[in-house]
């Protein structure tokens, strides 16, 4: 292997040019790396002569590639004389010209500020104007689908009641415990001083049934399931099974997003219900150990205290909820851009965006039903 | 130096995939330089003993190496090294589908640091003039790329680190006969300048034609025939026969 880069300077008895300077070495990367400090010096002092006045000689090169080329094209470009061997000639030519390429100058606009507000209205208006047409799309899928129902697309429901539903009852019910339990506890220390300790079954009842169960339950479908959808979907984006549905005369929305929507709007009210009875459970084990509640007497005032209407009210805003989480899944999962990124971004926005549509939606009702119950 | 006088050495290679062996004794010896083309029947494991070159996968026995480095090597530095001296250029081209043509290209200079980013600027447009793509290029996302071009960006960003090895699988896969034609003759004339050793995985005769040294044929769990084109084609073996035999291959070999 031949020496590492080197450069000898000596002068010269000519009227234009002053200096000579031989290159020789190896004018690679690693060749480079040896005396780099040294090779830096060099070239820096070599730069304050004036231009026109050094003569270079590359002939002695005996390897070159783009690190090297670069820094030998930085050096001559105000050479008088470049001689270099043929073969050297391409690469040098190459670096020189991609260093000339202008940089694209980044310039300040002092009205970002608007620009990026109107952008973010214009994207917000385009989200909304898709999703309205996903939504009049699935409903028009529906009709169709209830005049041929033997097209109906049970098994994916069937998955997808599976998937959104049983498989999300371990967690969401232990997460309902634990609240039930919290909940209570934190209740029953207040309650106790004011020796108002069986209202402590009206509070965490109606709160669990009414509120807390839907909420637990959609906020978790959000992170499992949702997330589950709009990867799924971003995913079958990117490899272009999404088109290749299409391309077959396969409605997108009756095959893929019908079927979620509806299994999540099945599922999450039957996932509510395990959480409130797990979310009670927790407030009787509790009201037990602090209150001296028994669990039947617990059992036996759970009704007085907690009118079914309330129950209905939380089942039923479970079916809206789950069909909320699952519809934004899907449009966020269709919109998809065929790159990672947009996948991470899909899926984040589906999630928070979901989540933040449920919480709307809770508050909606809550105005709407405030004389029920 | 011995070591450096293959780039690619196998001995006795056993590899296994989902229990089921696919190679078994195969020995490939590649030399500096040298252009080989690896062929076999579909499902012979031509991509598996690729991925097994690039150490991707381990084998279940056998020496693999590669710059006479074995991919086990307990020095991870050697393992680096020797990894900058290849480039590898993916079937689907496998660029960062989030970053631009400029940032894909210039991710394994940057990677290997050493250089300021005017350097990094100059040397990635001078791949991108190399592959034949203008400056304006790099500003794209491979999602905007027509498939020709995937290629050829995937190729500046093998050939960013000046490597001493390229790897291709299936170079012409998916590119119409113009275009392959294209990308043929701009490996050709990129190793004339760079001179750098070439392992490809084809199917395409008339790149096998165009550009090899030596084919390599994978068959029965190993290398039956590794010798230059015009001697594998005379070998008496089924697959040799209907490869290189049938009408497609006369054509293609006809002025061999």
């Amino acid at each position: 292997m031949a020496d590492a880069a080197a450069l000898q300077v000596e002068p010269v008895a000519d009227d234009a040019v002053s200096v000579r300077v031989l290159a020789s070495g190896r004018w690679t990367f690693s060749g480079l790396k040896e005396h780099q400090q040294e090779l830096h010096r060099h070239l820096e002092g070599l730069e304050r002569r004036p231009p026109g006045s050094v003569a270079w000689d590359l002939t002695g090169v005996a390897e070159m590639d783009d690190a090297g080329a670069v820094w030998l094209a930085h050096a001559v470009r105000r050479a008088a004389r470049v001689e270099v061997l043929p073969r050297h000639r391409d690469i040098l030519k190459q670096v020189s010209e991609g260093m000339l390429v202008p940089v694209e100058p980044k310039r300040f606009d002092p009205l970002w500020a608007v620009e990026a507000s109107g952008r973010g209205a214009i994207n917000f208006a385009v989200h909304l104007r898709d999703a309205t047409a996903l939504f009049g799309q699935l409903v028009l899928d529906l009709a169709a689908l209830a005049r041929r129902p033997a097209e109906f697309p049970l098994r994916e429901l069937s998955a997808g009641i599976y998937r959104a539903g049983v498989t999300a009852l371990p967690v969401t019910m232990l997460v309902g415990f634990l609240v039930g339990v919290v909940l209570t506890y934190l209740s029953a220390l207040q309650l106790k001083r004011y020796g108002a300790d069986l209202l402590v079954i009206n509070i965490v009842g109606v709160g669990v049934v009414r509120e807390l169960g839907p909420m637990l339950a959609s906020i978790i479908a959000a992170g499992r399931s949702g997330s589950a959808i709009t990867a799924q979907l971003g995913v079958m984006r990117v490899t272009e099974e999404v088109e290749a549905l299409s391309v077959m005369g396969i409605s997108v929305t009756t095959r893929l997003v019908l079927p979620r929507v509806l299994a999540l709007a099945i599922a999450l009210p039957l996932v509510a219900f395990c959480t409130d009875i797990a979310a009670l459970a927790g407030a009787m084990l509790v009201s037990r150990f602090t209150l001296g509640i028994s669990p039947g007497a617990f059992i036996e005032a759970l009704p007085r205290a907690v009118e079914v209407v309330h129950f209905w009210i939380g089942i039923g805003k479970s079916v809206f909820f789950g069909f909320a989480v699952a519809f934004v899944a899907c449009h966020y999962g269709l919109r998809v851009l065929p790159n990672t990124d947009s996948l991470a971004a899909g899926v984040t926005r589906s999630v928070v965006s979901a989540i933040t549509v449920v919480i709307i939606l809770d508050a909606v009702f809550a105005i709407l039903l405030r004389n029920v119950g | 130096m011995s070591a450096d006088e293959y780039v690619i050495e196998i001995e006795g290679l056993l590899n296994k995939v989902g229990g089921t062996v696919l190679h078994k004794d195969l020995d490939f010896r590649m030399r500096r330089e040298e252009v080989v083309s690896l062929v076999g029947g579909s499902g012979s494991g031509k991509t598996q003993l690729l991925r097994v070159i690039l150490g991707l996968k381990r084998p279940a026995a056998g020496r693999v190496r590669v710059f006479g480095v074995s991919w086990d090597d307990p020095n991870p530095k050697k393992v680096r090294d020797a990894r900058r001296r290849m480039g590898m250029l993916f079937q689907n081209g496998a660029l960062y589908s989030a970053l631009s043509v400029f940032d894909n290209i210039a991710f394994p200079l940057r990677e290997r640091g050493g250089l300021d980013e005017d350097e990094i600027r100059a040397i990635v447009h001078a791949k991108l003039a190399q592959v034949e793509l203008e400056p304006r290029h790099g500003a794209l996302l491979p999602a905007n790329l027509s498939g020709g071009m995937v290629k050829r960006v995937s190729l500046a960003r093998a050939l960013a680190l000046s490597p001493e090895l390229l790897i291709l699988d299936e170079p012409t896969a998916g590119l119409d006969p113009d275009r392959s034609e294209r990308f043929v003759h701009l490996i050709k004339r990129l190793r004339r300048e760079q001179r750098f050793a070439v392992l490809m995985v084809t199917h395409d005769l008339d790149t096998l034609h165009e550009l090899t040294d030596r084919v390599a044929v994978l068959a029965e769990q190993h290398i039956i025939a590794f010798d230059t084109l015009a001697a594998v084609r005379e070998l008496d073996h089924r697959f040799v026969r209907s490869f290189f035999g049938g009408d497609r291959g006369k054509r293609a070999l006809q002025d061999a």
